[in-house]
């Protein structure tokens, strides 16, 4: 079952975390699918927070404020809700509503997603959540969706993450970039306890290292680029891009075990692969049916790596042949585009009478002067809108927008204030 | 070179405790790093004959500091920024202790600390101690909080050799700093006759401060005079480095939640302890496995000790008991009293655990969610089911812990 064009969706960004970027590519997936999309912007919200953080005041005083806060943030998140009025919430991990919130949205017949991009077995805040949305995406498969069901969410959904090819793109690089970004062999994330003892056994590797929580390794400061600091996206992409070999090992928390076994494939595999990039990840139980050992070059322990890094660095036609196939698998079955199109037919399946009945069936242009509609078939585009959207999205997306509106976008509003206040025209 | 430094400024007790973060950073720092401590002046030579690997510096914290002591301390304190450390670690959540850590750069302090003048702390601290604020349901010991703020704390049962009896007959140690926390003398003199009688009748010593005499002469004269001629009364007469020889060889140590506890633990002696008041084993139970304790769990334990109580002590009661002796003396066919329970000493992959041996547990459930909850944090596999004890328990999370940027933003969280 496919979900209709023109649903009003609002995205629930976190604070902070690995679940903010992914919560931008679904923004921008759900537009592209001409959806209309409204973002709640959570990490706006970090200057109050880091404020109360520097206040000098008692640390009992300071929980209270920081707990007072978050509800602020999450009514914050309700009056969004009650004032878009979208047909889904789709919160990413770590999004700031609170239990309470989420219980008033049920009761309101609001329709909630979380995509829970997080490893179920090291962060147990699931739990209290989880019954509480209607929908509940993930990243692993069993034992997690068992544990689920067995505390009241059945409606589970397995959606592995995934790149957007309009971001996660080859590149063609200035030599000033690839000096800057480049490397024979490079590794892009932050410094867990394996990944510290893994690359400290690579030490005659010219390997780079991007990104932060590096410090205090005296063996590998001088690999650490940029000061140890983080990397946006658009610089991830230039990494992935001047590298011969990305390493890609998965994160544990444990150093006992540098290849620790897991289940989940974390974004950076998907982001590699769509931008053409060559890669060796650990092998992930999760992986095969993402991507066949022709499209990814894997690796289950160190002697592994270093076997296999050493044959990739010999061998630079093998990985450009590995890169193109992994980027094809990418573009065909790995996009946010992809998951939400999945995501979006997923609620349509499992949610009775879910999307509710259109605000406007007949489409903006319908609904205007003939003298108008040229014009705005035009203005929608220029928003991201699907030709068919509804007049209230129109005026919704116009108020949404920064700057001096057009005579047309202001026609618009006089338009939907005349009618509010006398009824259609 | 691996140098790191460790701010321990408050008491005896919790020096001995600070021992499985000692161990694990002189492990890290290995022969050629270095491992600093710093303590309150009246402990530098028990701390230099605790960790004979670590550098013990003296700083003067429990008693007014004239201008001798600020130039003492200001040395000190350049002396040390002198020290390229790696990591400091703040133990204490006292303004002298953060003050020190604030020597250093912000990236390199764990534990406590100053943030914009505002005292803060660890996530894994923030966890911990908002989990154990209904004490009843905490179950971290101090010593493996603190360990946990390294890395990869060595294993528990490394830290204090397992406890074995030796053939030096009885140690008591009469009061702890809070004297609500101590049996009286009626009690104690049963409990220490009998002990005295099942290893074997030798010698009985007392351990306490010089102020601690009038409660070593109160206990000889409930002693059987059998008993109170075998009594050594060694309180004031010994150091701390000198308790240590004292202890070392008991059979068995009789005592509340004291300093004394915590070296007896240390050096392996059996320690057999009384836990009432504000004393809660599962928090500052002895280290290693085998010590037994018998803890008061009356509705209204534990307590806050600086509160007057409104129970005339009720958590005492359990311990007038008529068995009492006959459980000391080792009896599985006495029950205790409704609010005493029997535990004993273990460890598992997170730390220090108390198991019970008799009587009723009402806070086990609670407490093993904790365990699991913090594990499970700290990537331990514990092997509980976190389902199940958050369904117990769902107020165990707050919506705070996940939703707010940790302090200093921890790799937890980013892929």
């Amino acid at each position: 079952m496919e979900a209709p064009r023109g649903l009003r969706i609002l995205i629930v960004l976190p604070m902070y975390g690995g679940s903010l970027p992914v919560g931008w590519h679904c923004a921008a997936a759900l537009a592209r699918l001409g959806q209309v999309v409204e973002v709640f912007e959570a990490p706006a919200f970090s200057g109050a927070f880091t404020a109360l953080r520097d206040l000098r005041v008692t640390s009992d005083r300071l929980e209270y404020l920081e707990n007072s806060f978050l509800q602020t943030v999450s009514q914050a998140v309700a009056a969004k809700v009650e004032t878009f009025g979208p047909d889904l919430v789709l919160a990413m991990a770590q999004a700031p509503l609170s239990r309470q919130v989420l219980k008033r949205f049920r009761r309101n017949g609001v329709a909630t997603a979380m995509w829970f991009v997080e490893d179920y077995a090291r962060f147990p805040y699931w739990l209290p959540f989880a019954p509480l949305y209607d929908l509940f995406a993930v990243i692993q498969k069993a034992p997690f969706v068992e544990k689920l069901a067995a505390i009241g969410q059945t409606n589970v959904l397995y959606l592995p993450l995934a790149a957007d090819p309009a971001v996660h793109r080859p590149l063609a690089l200035s030599p000033v970039d690839r000096r800057r970004y480049g490397a024979q062999v490079s590794f892009m994330g932050a410094g867990y306890p394996n990944r510290r003892r893994a690359f400290r056994e690579l030490a005659d590797v010219d390997l780079a290292i991007f990104g932060s929580d590096w410090e205090g390794d005296e063996v590998l400061a001088p690999r650490v680029r940029f000061d140890g600091r983080r990397m946006d996206t658009e610089e991830t992409v230039k990494i992935f891009n001047a590298t011969a070999v990305n390493i890609n090992l998965h994160s544990s928390l444990s150093a006992d075990e540098p290849v620790a076994p897991g289940d989940f494939v974390n974004p950076r595999t998907f982001e590699l692969a769509m931008c053409g990039a060559f890669q060796l990840v650990d092998r992930r139980a999760l992986l095969p049916e993402l991507f066949t050992d022709d499209e990814l070059a894997q690796f289950e322990s160190l002697p592994e790596l270093r076997e296999r890094l050493d044959y990739f660095l010999a061998h630079p036609d093998e990985r450009a042949a590995f890169a193109a196939r992994a980027r094809t698998r990418a573009l065909a079955d790995h996009t946010y585009v992809a998951r939400m199109k999945t995501l979006l037919a997923f609620a349509a399946a499992r949610l009775p009478g879910w999307p509710k009945a259109a605000r406007d069936a007949s489409g903006a242009l319908a609904a205007l002067p003939e003298a108008l509609r040229g014009d705005v078939a035009a203005l929608l585009t220029r928003l991201s809108l699907p030709a068919d959207a509804s007049f209230d999205d129109v005026i919704w997306a116009v108020r949404a927008r920064q700057g001096t509106l057009s005579p047309l976008e202001t026609s618009l509003l006089f338009l939907d204030e005349w009618r509010k206040q006398y009824g259609a025209a | 070179m691996k140098r790191m430094l460790v701010v321990q400024l408050a008491r005896f007790g919790d020096v001995v405790q600070t021992r499985r973060l000692m161990a694990t950073l002189v492990r890290d720092a290995g022969p050629a790093g270095e491992v600093h401590l710093v303590v309150d002046h009246s402990l530098t030579g028990l701390a230099r004959r605790l960790y004979p690997a670590v550098a013990v510096h003296g700083l003067p914290v429990h008693r007014t500091p004239g201008p001798d002591a600020v130039a003492e301390a200001r040395a000190l304190f350049a002396q040390l920024t002198g020290v390229a450390f790696e990591a400091v670690y703040c133990l204490n959540f006292s303004p002298l202790a953060m003050a020190v850590a604030a020597m250093f750069p912000p990236e390199i302090q764990r534990g406590y600390r100053m943030h914009a003048g505002q005292p803060d702390k660890d996530a894994v601290l923030r966890l911990v101690f908002r989990l154990a604020r209904d004490r009843r349901g905490g179950g971290i010991n101090l010593a493996d909080i603190w360990a946990h703020l390294a890395d990869r704390p060595v294993a528990a049962a490394t830290v204090n050799p397992p406890a074995v009896p030796g053939d030096g007959g009885v140690g008591v140690a009469l009061a702890g700093r809070e004297a609500r926390r101590s049996l009286p003398p009626d009690i104690l003199a049963p409990v220490v006759r009998t002990l005295f009688r099942t290893t074997g009748g030798r010698e009985v010593r007392l351990f306490g401060t010089a102020e601690q005499a009038p409660a070593a002469r109160a206990l000889l004269r409930w002693l059987d005079p059998a008993v109170a001629r075998a009594c050594r009364d060694l309180t004031g007469k010994t150091d701390l480095p000198g308790l240590i020889d004292a202890l070392t060889g008991l059979s068995v140590l009789v005592t509340p939640d004291t300093g004394a506890m915590h070296l007896a633990a240390a050096l392996g002696v059996p320690v057999m302890a009384f836990f009432l008041s504000s004393a809660w084993c599962h928090e500052t139970g002895p280290y290693g496995a085998g010590h037994r304790i018998w803890q008061a769990v009356t509705a209204c334990a534990p307590c806050l000790e600086s509160a007057p109580c409104p129970h005339s002590v009720a958590c005492l009661r359990p311990f007038d008991d008529p068995g009492l002796c006959r459980l000391v003396a080792g009896s599985t066919k006495v029950s205790p009293p409704p609010g005493l329970a029997g535990f004993v000493t273990d460890g598992d992959a997170l730390g220090a655990v108390c198991r019970l041996v008799a009587g009723d547990d009402p806070t086990l459930a609670r407490r093993t969610a904790v365990r699991g909850l913090v594990a499970q944090r700290l990537g331990i596999a514990l092997g509980t089911d976190i389902g199940s004890a958050l369904a117990v328990e769902p107020a165990l999370t707050a919506e705070s812990d996940w939703m707010l940027p940790p302090p200093g933003r921890p790799a937890a969280g980013e892929w």
